[in-house]
């Protein structure tokens, strides 16, 4: 068969060569690198691309950053491969979020691990919680609602994309508490991701969607949709200035989603200040600004011992909402 | 012709389900919003298996011919092999290591050392470019490399 | 109404968004052939390369939904050749496919399935051109309750697979159910059978388990086979390498049918191409399997599968376009990957991005040409793997799974737990199970399961919400029709028509 032999002698060619290119190219400097601890595509991968392409843009990298992905474990695996494995890679960060810090103030990422653990190297964009409702829901503002699920905690269906102890189910059974509403009492969903309670919410499964303000944009601006709060500590600019926030209409709440980064435990204290020192510099350029609106986050600037002491209290306070909200004893 | 093997599958499927149902049982939550509950389904579930491997023992059907002697030795070395080549693939790193496991499969599949050996090489070789290059996915390369390599 | 397409073609008919959209093609073909390496991943390495070179929106998007139309393409390469799926979506494939190779037949399987590939992803083009917005209001219309009565109704079609061992096909099923639940809950977070394992609490990975339950016993019998030298491992040769239209022509209604229940599916958020194959396939099979030979390499048993998976890839596009919603986990990396450009998917997408709509619609189109005839001549390129010497192919097939794994992973775990699942797929296939109904339970079964559980949650406990529409009613009957009517109808037959048999 002349063509199956051709076709070898091409392979073995190319084997050959490329073997040659092989040993040039592995002999480079080791990138850096951002493990987002999940697959492709969600927020962390989006929270590592957002360090990765600013960081590039700005010129304050040498070689393109790379982007692995590490699920497993809502981001237990990552974190126990960085206070384990490569616990002081001067060239590693990793994603997280307000949700890895629930996580570690809940125990799932084992009751072994504490927040201590890791190095918080900072911020670099924040979103809130919002109170979504249907663009025909019976309730104009969050005070109605409320009011409704006072008088009868099940006769409003609220769904978000997260179990019980999730992120988004904090958002519901905060505003319960804050009204003295039994958050067990409550009538909730939880789907798989956001996007699909948002759907849920169009089709009319579910009357309340608890979810993030960036995200919201598109159906916010086509009018599908009714903010009826922004769980923020005060109102946001731009398309969100006719957003009140739940605490000035009376229900004390926030809740800023942060996406961040940390760093192994056994990184030395200059490596981990060059590289909280870089993500400060690159938060305060132009060209990330518009990076980070695309990426529909709010300016946050909390880096190094700062963003580290801020994590650390966020957990020791989770830690206490989590009992008073009756999650765990 | 072989009515044991389906029989003894049938107690490891009644054993299933009973390790199922006790793990369930265990399972305890602060609240749930739907009444199914986590427990409900892997119940049901334990349940029906235990249920079909009873009819599985009853009704066992002639089953294929299973590995014996040499044949299972070969098995059981290519499964070592598949383990030893996933302990090894970070440490070792991926071309040492596929080298190495490929030279070894390709001889358990009845090539002849040399073949083995320059296929095992060459395959090591070619599919390292082409995940490296043509499709961009990176690989271990190897704990022990990086220092004679010189990284910094 | 049309403009946007329009201008759509200007867009997407420039020679770099071609050339873009051909390199698209050829990656995702070849990504999607390479089992354990599917869209997911394709896209993920090449978002950061395209927006590292600059391109703009519409282009990049083009190359990027050129790899996942193309992997679609793709993963029936070594379902068909190996045994082993490309990519979620071509478990089924595999069914019908491999005996056809096994027969000599690899070439015209592997045409035939390209053909339907293209019909099926032509459809819903069409599909998504004509109704996009009207079918994403359905779409949304489609809640918990009926998912799970499409879940019931995809149970009872798949007793069309029962075949000639129903007791291990149940069993089978249920195994794959169980191995749904493991992780954490979906309801209450509570975490299920994880044995404190932190790589154990998202549940077990599909790829991870579809690359463990073929690969992996597939490489352990075929050492059997090497070793017996027994009939079963062998192949016949090659024999011709085109499929004839006349093949085709037979399949052209099991084609259609599957390209519109793939749409369907497709467009609904939160199913994807692995539910719209099984969905096609079990379908078709109680359809038009008269002499029950699906599974032992009937055209049609090809055709479905191939025509369905790459109607909901495109499928997928109508919510993301519209409601801002992904469909599947793909086209969620595709919405990432339009937000690092500051375009933000969604109601507004058509009216105030008409450029970038319409120039992915297009490619979408041109796309599926390229890929037609990118596959119609590697169909016989490809069937020649099959001639590559055993000691050669097995430890190929080896690295694929473990770079699979680890590229998805960068844990060893998950290579460890691939294995695990792969000695269990080796012992279910020597007493004799069928693979299949163990990947449908898997993922029939998690879906039931949380939608079940949602939709009771919705109402407070009353089950009757899951017959309250008329969307979940219909299924229902049709759950009925697919179980009972058969057996009616079999008997039927047999009575009148002793002799009906497919042509």
């Amino acid at each position: 068969m002349p063509k199956s032999i051709s076709l070898r002698r091409w392979l073995v060619a190319a084997v050959t060569g490329g073997a040659l290119l092989t040993g040039a190219v592995q002999a480079q400097a080791k990138p850096p690198e951002c493990i987002a601890p999940a697959k492709p595509g969600g927020g962390y991968d989006l929270t590592c691309r957002l360090a990765a392409n600013g960081l590039q843009d700005a010129k304050l990298i040498d070689e393109p950053m790379m982007v692995s992905y590490m699920p497993g474990g809502i981001g237990a695996v990552a974190y126990n491969h960085v206070t384990g494995v490569r616990d002081d890679d001067p060239n590693l960060i990793v994603a997280a979020s307000t949700g890895a810090a629930l996580n570690l103030a809940l125990g799932k990422f084992g009751q072994q691990h504490k927040v201590d653990d890791v190095r918080w190297l900072g911020a670099l964009g924040v979103d809130y919680g919002a109170i979504v409702v249907r663009k025909d829901a019976p309730w104009q503002n969050l005070d109605e609602l409320m009011k409704a699920m006072k008088q009868n905690p099940s006769s409003v269906v609220i769904g978000a994309g997260g179990t019980i102890g999730s992120q988004d189910w904090m958002k519901a059974a905060l505003m319960a508490k804050a009204d003295d509403v039994d958050p067990r009492k409550l009538r909730y969903v939880s789907f798989e991701g956001g996007g699909e309670a948002l759907a849920a919410l169009l089709g009319e499964h579910i009357q309340v969607f608890t979810g993030d303000l960036a995200e919201l944009k598109p159906q916010l601006d086509s009018g599908e949709i009714r903010i009826l709060a922004a769980l923020s500590e005060e109102r946001m600019g731009g398309p969100y200035a006719d957003i009140p926030t739940a605490k000035e209409q009376g229900y004390d709440v926030e809740w800023p989603i942060w996406r961040g980064y940390y760093m192994g435990p056994n990184v030395s204290d200059a490596e981990y200040q060059k590289w909280a020192d870089r993500l400060e510099q690159l938060s305060e350029t132009e060209s990330f600004a518009k990076l980070r609106e695309g990426r529909g986050l709010f300016p946050m600037s909390k880096f190094g011992d700062d963003f580290h002491q801020y994590v650390t209290q966020q957990v020791a306070d989770f830690t206490q909402l989590a009992k008073d909200v009756g999650l765990t004893q | 012709m072989n009515l044991a093997a389906d029989r003894i599958l049938s107690l490891l499927l009644l054993g299933l389900a009973a390790f199922i149902a006790v793990q369930a049982w265990h399972l305890d939550v602060p609240f749930s919003y739907d009444p199914v509950g986590p427990k409900a389904f892997p119940l049901i579930l334990s349940a029906l298996l235990a249920i079909l491997a009873v009819v599985l023992f009853v009704r066992p059907g002639p089953s294929g011919q299973w590995p014996s002697g040499a044949l299972l030795l070969r098995l059981l070395f290519t499964l070592v092999l598949l383990f030893v080549y996933a302990a090894l693939f970070v440490d070792l790193g991926f071309l040492a290591t596929t080298a190495i496991v490929s030279v070894a499969i390709a001889w358990l599949f009845g090539a002849t050392p040399l073949k083995a050996l320059i296929g095992g090489v060459l395959l090591a070789a070619g599919s390292y470019l082409l995940f490296t290059y043509a499709l961009g996915i990176s690989l271990p390369t190897g704990s022990w490399i990086e220092p004679l390599l010189g990284a910094n | 109404m049309f403009d946007f397409l329009i201008q759509g073609f200007g867009v997407a008919l420039t020679p770099l968004n071609l050339g873009l959209a051909f390199l698209g093609a050829l990656l995702g073909t070849l990504f999607g052939a390479l089992p354990g390496i599917g869209p997911i991943n394709g896209i993920a390495i090449l978002m950061p390369l395209a927006y590292t070179l600059g391109l703009p929106a519409e282009s990049s998007l083009i190359l990027l939904a050129g790899i996942y139309t193309g992997s679609e393409y793709g993963g029936r390469m070594s379902s068909i050749l190996l045994n082993v799926p490309g990519d979620a979506g071509a478990v089924m494939t595999t069914l019908d496919g491999h005996p056809l190779a096994k027969k000599g037949l690899a070439g015209p399987a592997l045409g035939l399935s390209a053909v339907s590939s293209f019909i099926g992803a032509t459809v819903a083009i069409l599909g998504l051109t004509l109704f996009a917005p009207l079918l994403a209001i359905v779409a949304v219309k489609f809640g918990p309750a009926e998912f799970f009565a499409l879940m019931i109704f995809a149970f009872a079609s798949m007793s069309a697979m029962m075949g000639k061992d129903p007791l291990k096909t149940l069993i089978g099923a249920v195994l794959g159910v169980l191995i749904s639940t493991v992780g954490v809950d979906s309801g209450t977070g509570v975490l299920r059978f994880t044995f404190d394992m932190p790589e154990l609490y998202d549940g077990i990975d599909f790829v991870v388990m579809i690359i463990g339950l073929f690969a992996v016993s597939e490489i352990l019998l075929m050492l059997e086979h090497a070793f017996r030298h027994d009939q079963d491992g062998e192949m016949a040769p090659i024999g011709r390498v085109m499929v004839k239209l006349s093949e085709v022509l037979h399949c052209k209604w099991a084609i259609l049918r599957s390209s519109v229940i793939g749409f369907v599916i497709g467009i609904l958020p939160g199913t994807g191409a692995s539910v719209a194959s099984a969905v096609a396939y079990t379908t078709e099979k109680r359809i038009s399997d008269h002499d029950n030979s699906f599974g032992t390499g009937n055209m049609r048993g090809l055709a479905a599968p191939e025509a369905a998976n790459n109607a909901s890839a495109a499928g997928s596009f109508v919510p993301m376009l519209t409601l801002g919603i992904p469909g599947s986990g793909t086209t969620a990396i595709l919405l990432g990957a339009l937000m690092l450009y500051n375009i933000n998917p969604g109601p507004m997408m058509f009216r105030e991005q008409p450029v970038v709509v319409g120039g992915l619609i297009a490619s979408l189109y041109i796309g599926n040409v390229m890929l037609l005839l990118l596959n119609l001549p590697l169909a016989g390129v490809f069937a020649r793997v099959l001639q590559v010497p055993r000691w050669l192919l097995v430890p190929s097939v080896a690295i694929l799974a473990f770079v699979g794994v680890y590229q998805l992973h960068s844990d060893l775990m998950a290579i460890y737990l691939m294995l695990v699942i792969g000695v269990f797929g080796y012992l279910l296939r020597k007493f004799g199970f069928s693979l299949a109904p163990v990947v449908l339970g898997f993922v029939l079964g998690g879906l039931m399961e949380e939608n079940l559980r949602r939709a009771l949650s919705i109402s407070g406990g009353d089950a009757a919400i899951l017959w309250q529409s008329g969307l979940s009613i219909g299924l229902w009957v049709a759950a009925a029709l697919v179980a009972f009517l058969p057996l009616v109808a079999g008997k039927l037959k047999a009575k009148f028509l002793p002799a009906a048999k497919a042509p």
